[in-house]
């Protein structure tokens, strides 16, 4: 069959810069440890791709219990980012890694910039990595994290380190926690961005009306699942009308639809979070609900839902 | 009934086969799952009602009884929380998502070893399976405290398979009145061979009996129970502490995939520790 066969399965393949994904269906930083952690439950080859935990130069150990809370359809967190860093991650986890067949996005962190770039330098230098997102978002540290990512000023010049330092396609995920996302998604591509990912958690705090003490060790903490998903919708058709580059949609998807929402507002592909917490072989109905949609509105390829809502004027 | 010898965890929708009422809070729930028909004692699965609404995450239960001949497993049950609720409020031919067997379940005594179980409130339930494994010997005992009377629900349950129980209430209205380590301590000192200690149950609870262990030099196992939201290892909220004896210092360690069940002289306790 050829591509203009009408009769052809439609084509869920989509490409991010120079990344080519099988499909537009990526596990989330975060949410999927290295990969290796949820092998055994779903087969790897079948996504797109997966974003690696959130990796600094040295191992760390993150906050102390509790570190989540589950709220109406959401789950908040403050894990504080505790990883087993680049190095171990490159010579213990990536050469298993390699084995189950779909790209690799190394969730890159840093205290400073130089170590955002130093973290990059290594990730690119390794067999195996097929891109990177910069993690200037993470509310749960009290170095770094969305200090990088609230103030454009500080993400362009992040964005702009670890371009220098890779020539793997760079994806800086942006926080939500601003009030007009447009003027960092413009930072990102001005500064050198591949695609931006849309959006980390938002800030929040849940309260022990007994104790008056936050629910969580860390005190606030970032809020994802459902409850977040119209906000990252918005967020997220907002970044595509103010950029080139393409928009990886995240907040809450968990089902085919909700990931067709994130594609129609105008993301080119999506990442599944919280839902891996809960239901870790998710994906399987995500794509063959996709596959049904395109059949269905008569699409040849996912690539051309981007972007087509039909917004009333 | 059968037991079998553990496997890899696999994800199912399955039926809920039987619900049986303890009264209060409490249930004993049966579940088609052959995968965790073969858990091992000690060992937990993730569940969630098929319809869960806005409750995204599952709860974690330990395996309080399995039958690998039929591919059923049951639970020990009861409702605190929301999460749990959905669970207990479950019907007879009603669906969950059961991921399991998951963790480390406890580890097996030497033929001279005496067992020493201690159970706390809903934390007796893995006592139940191990008794079984155990059976006939080396000698065990159940320590299993609660409250009140209300609190120990599986008292017939336990009695109905001859494990040897002494139970203690904190108010005195079943068994002997106070803590569950009142009775043990010196029940540790009488008896043949050396004992191996195992406890489940709340924190402060597996704390006294973790630093009655260290005090005696006994071998103690406690299964941890934090906040877990993923059972798989991947969200790391239910870390705990951990000091490996290669190790400069504690680290954080997921109780779902490198526990829940620690040998007590590793795990570093929030109240400071071993007492």
């Amino acid at each position: 069959m050829t591509p203009d066969d009408p009769a052809a399965a439609p084509s869920l393949g989509v490409r991010i810069g120079a990344l080519t994904l099988k499909n537009p269906l990526l596990a989330a930083s975060g949410t999927c440890g290295y990969g290796l952690e949820i092998a055994h439950l779903v087969d790897l080859s079948t996504l797109g791709g997966i974003v690696t935990k959130g990796l600094y130069l040295a191992a760390r150990d993150g906050c102390e219990v509790p570190r989540i809370a589950e709220t109406p359809a959401g789950l908040l967190n403050a894990i504080g980012l505790q990883g087993i860093g680049i190095r171990a991650f490159v010579e213990s986890v990536l050469p298993r890694l390699q084995a189950h067949n779909t790209a690799v996005i190394v969730n890159v962190c840093g205290e400073t910039i130089e170590e955002y770039a130093e973290v990059a330098r290594l990730a690119s230098q390794a067999p195996g990595v097929h891109a990177l997102e910069i993690n200037i978002s993470c509310p749960n540290v009290k170095t770094g994290g969305i200090a990088f990512g609230t103030d454009p000023v500080m993400t362009h010049d992040v964005v702009a380190a670890v371009r220098r330092a890779s020539r793997l396609p760079v994806i800086p995920k942006l926080s939500p926690n601003v009030t007009d996302i447009t003027v960092f998604a413009r930072a990102c591509e001005e500064a050198g961005a591949d695609a931006v990912s849309c959006v980390n958690t938002f800030l929040g705090l849940a309260i022990d009306v007994e104790s008056r003490k936050p629910k969580l060790a860390f005190g606030t903490g970032g809020l994802s699942g459902p409850a977040i998903r119209p906000l990252a919708v918005r967020m997220t058709w907002q970044a595509a009308r103010a950029v080139k580059i393409p928009i990886i949609g995240i907040g809450g998807i968990a089902a085919a639809n909700d990931a067709l929402e994130f594609l129609i507002a105008g993301a080119t592909a999506v990442q599944v979070g919280t839902l891996n917490f809960s239901r870790p072989n998710i994906y399987a109905e995500i794509e063959a609900g996709l596959r049904d949609y395109l059949t269905r509105h008569d699409l040849k390829n996912i690539q051309a839902l981007s972007g087509t809502l039909q917004y009333p004027r | 009934m059968t037991v079998a010898s553990g496997g890899p965890p696999l994800d199912r929708l399955c039926a809920l086969v039987k619900r049986e009422s303890l009264g209060g809070a409490y249930a004993l729930l049966t579940f088609e799952h052959e995968e965790v028909s073969r858990a091992l004692a000690g060992q937990f699965a993730m569940i969630q009602p098929e319809i869960s609404g806005d409750l995204l995450l599952r709860r974690p239960f330990s395996i309080m009884d399995v039958d690998s001949a039929t591919g059923r497993f049951t639970i020990f049950l009861k409702a605190v929380g929301a999460g749990s609720k959905a669970v207990f409020d479950l019907r007879a031919g009603e669906r969950a998502r059961v991921l399991g067997p998951l963790g480390h379940g406890f580890s097996l005594p030497a033929a001279s070893e005496r067992v020493v179980m201690v159970g706390g409130g809903y934390g007796v339930a893995p006592f139940a399976l191990f008794s079984r494994v155990l059976k006939p010997s080396p000698p065990f005992h159940l320590f299993y405290g609660g409250r009140s009377a209300a609190e120990l629900p599986l008292v017939r349950e336990l009695e109905r398979r001859g494990i040897p129980l002494t139970l203690s209430t904190d108010d005195g209205t079943r068994g002997e009145k106070g803590r569950v380590t009142g009775p043990l301590v010196p029940a540790l000192s009488v008896g043949e061979g050396t004992v191996r200690l195992y406890a489940c149950g709340p924190e402060a609870m597996m704390h006294a009996v973790a630093g009655i262990a260290a005090e005696r030099e006994i071998p103690c196992e406690v299964s941890l129970d934090p906040w877990m939201g993923c059972g798989i290892g991947t969200c790391l909220g239910c870390v705990v502490k951990i000091q490996e004896p290669g190790e400069g210092r504690p680290r954080n360690r997921p109780a779902c995939t490198e526990g829940p069940v620690f040998d007590s002289r590793r795990v570093i306790w929030p109240q400071g520790g071993p007492a």
